[in-house]
């Protein structure tokens, strides 16, 4: 992995990431939309890499490992191309037709949340900031 | 005018399908190309319209002249690509025990007949789990023959690895892609074109000339996609207005057809923007036509980038025919969207919103906006929006 240390520390920055933009408002309202139980698979980089956000029925719980339950969505990439990604430096789409993302499920409703990267991108950086990772920003 | 300095995405990639075969007339080439690419039994996928416009029989007489059997004729397309037809359209192509398939039409039928292909190629019967995924990209394989003759020059389907899918019920438009979805082989045959109503003829090539001026304006864009995208910009503006003088010039027909593909290639590598978002969203809930509803709404949207980056509308003000010597870059840009309105009016292409019954209230304007802020191309815009945004371009376009 270029950014990362070990598998520990991807799952460490992105659910703290998401902890922090479960409390905004704005994306709480998108996941309520969405309604989705979705897991950020990036097992590739190691067998405990990836996390998962059950928004479904009005929750919003951000939780390290694959879900119990069977998700709707499962994005898996590697984690090195997730930290891209949620600083947004990594076009999905292109990621997507490249197959460096691969999608099972339905990915309507999380595209709904896709213009909302940039601003997803502005919390990533507090997050590294935050935890003393300010040289893992993406170039 | 000097070249401006442009800047673009450090990474980016092109893809390049299908082979492309241009000639007034070449669908005689068809069973020649068919029979390389291995098909033996053709369904043709089409729709009522072209049958009943003789446009159908013209390629029938191609396939008769070939060493190709033609074991069957689906005309029940219709507008947009619906799942419903997809699913049947697949199981027509079975029973009639083909092995290639040949598609004549515009937008709609192209993108049905791709996503058929994939259901054909899996050999499964249901596309509506697939058009959720969005990106069928895993693992995917090459799919069955498949020859397109564009009979609109408009959507550039025929070039592109994507199709838009209506779920009729849901009410919702899905841009779903695969690598191999588009045609092995699309054949311009521009005196397939001629027939094509006036008004349809306007609203597709405003459809073509949308996807270039979103390419060329994207936040992807990148030199490629420029140079495509503004050529067909160029091809379009002088091109359109002589069709519409002489529908039956197959020679002006044709520059239309070349610069849809071009338009196609470029903004399918490059994405397009607010135009799309906002279009495919009208398309769901109000049943207005992809070209048409992009004609309406690409003035507006383009007003609204101009302050992102608007050395990229300059450029289009020039390809437009716009003396833009010694104007300012500001007023040059402005003049893009000044030109987009004078070619509309020139064709005839003056409807608004209001013409198909888009209330004027926010409230009921709520639902149409969260579907264009859920699309897939809204984060390509090149100047970042926000719902209310999105909105108000609703509102000033009624």
């Amino acid at each position: 992995m270029k950014y990362w240390q070990d598998e520990t520390e991807p799952v460490k920055a992105f659910v703290t990431l998401w902890e922090r933009v479960s409390q905004d408002p704005e994306f709480i309202d998108g996941m309520k939309k969405v309604n989705q139980l979705i897991w950020f698979n990036y097992t590739a980089d190691g067998p405990n890499c990836s996390f998962h956000v059950d928004g479904r029925d009005g929750k919003f719980i951000v939780a390290p490992g694959k879900p119990a339950d069977e998700p709707n969505l499962t994005m898996s990439l590697s984690a090195d191309d997730a930290h891209l990604s949620w600083a947004n430096k990594l076009n999905p789409v292109m990621a997507i037709t490249r197959g460096k993302i691969k999608v099972k499920g339905s990915a309507t409703g999380l595209l709904k949340l896709a213009p909302k990267l940039k601003k997803v991108a502005v919390y990533y950086e507090q997050v590294l900031k935050d935890l003393g990772w300010e040289d893992k920003m993406a170039k | 005018m000097k070249y401006p300095d442009l800047s673009f995405e450090p990474f980016f990639t092109w893809a390049n399908r299908p082979k492309i075969l241009y000639k007034a007339g070449a669908r005689e080439e068809l069973g020649f190309e068919m029979e390389k690419l291995g098909g033996t039994k053709v369904v043709i996928y089409t729709d009522k319209g072209l049958v009943q416009a003789g446009v159908v029989d013209m390629v029938i007489e191609a396939v008769n002249e070939s060493s190709l059997e033609l074991v069957g004729v689906y005309d029940k397309i219709v507008q947009d690509a619906r799942l419903d037809l997809i699913n049947e359209g697949t199981a027509f192509y079975r029973e009639c025990g083909a092995d290639c398939m040949v598609v004549v039409g515009g937008g709609s039928v192209m993108d049905t007949a791709k996503a058929i292909n994939i259901l054909i190629g899996k050999g499964i019967d249901d596309f509506a789990p697939l058009a959720e995924q969005v990106g069928l990209f895993d693992d995917a394989q090459p799919l069955p023959p498949h020859v397109a003759f564009p009979t609109t020059a408009g959507t550039g389907a025929e070039v592109t690895f994507a199709m838009v899918v209506l779920n009729d019920i849901e009410k919702v438009k899905v841009a779903c892609a695969h690598p191999y979805c588009n045609p092995d082989l699309a054949i311009l045959d521009p005196e397939l074109t001629v027939k094509l109503p006036p008004k349809i003829t306007a609203f597709t090539a405003m459809d073509a000339l949308t996807h270039a001026i979103e390419a060329v304006t994207t936040v992807s864009a990148n030199p490629i996609s420029d140079g495509l995208g503004l050529h067909a910009i160029r091809i379009i503006t002088k091109y359109l207005p002589e069709v519409m003088k002489s529908p039956e010039n197959v020679e002006a027909r044709g520059y239309l057809l070349i610069a849809s593909a071009m338009a196609g290639m470029s903004f399918i590598n490059s994405f397009t923007g607010g135009v799309h978002a906002t279009a495919h969203a009208l398309g769901a809930l109000y049943g207005i036509p992809h070209g048409l509803a992009n004609s309406i709404m690409l003035p507006h949207v383009m007003a609204f980038n101009l302050e992102e980056n608007p050395e990229r509308f300059v450029l289009i003000a020039d390809a437009m025919g716009v003396n833009i010597d010694g104007m300012t870059s500001e007023r040059a840009a402005k003049a893009a969207v000044q030109a987009v309105l004078d070619l509309q009016k020139s064709v005839g292409l003056t409807e608004t919103l209001k013409d198909f019954g888009v209330p004027d209230d926010r409230e009921s304007l709520l639902h149409l906006t969260e579907l264009a802020m859920g699309d897939s191309q809204v984060s390509y815009n090149p100047r970042y929006l926000e719902e209310d945004d999105v909105l108000n371009l609703y509102l000033k376009a009624r």
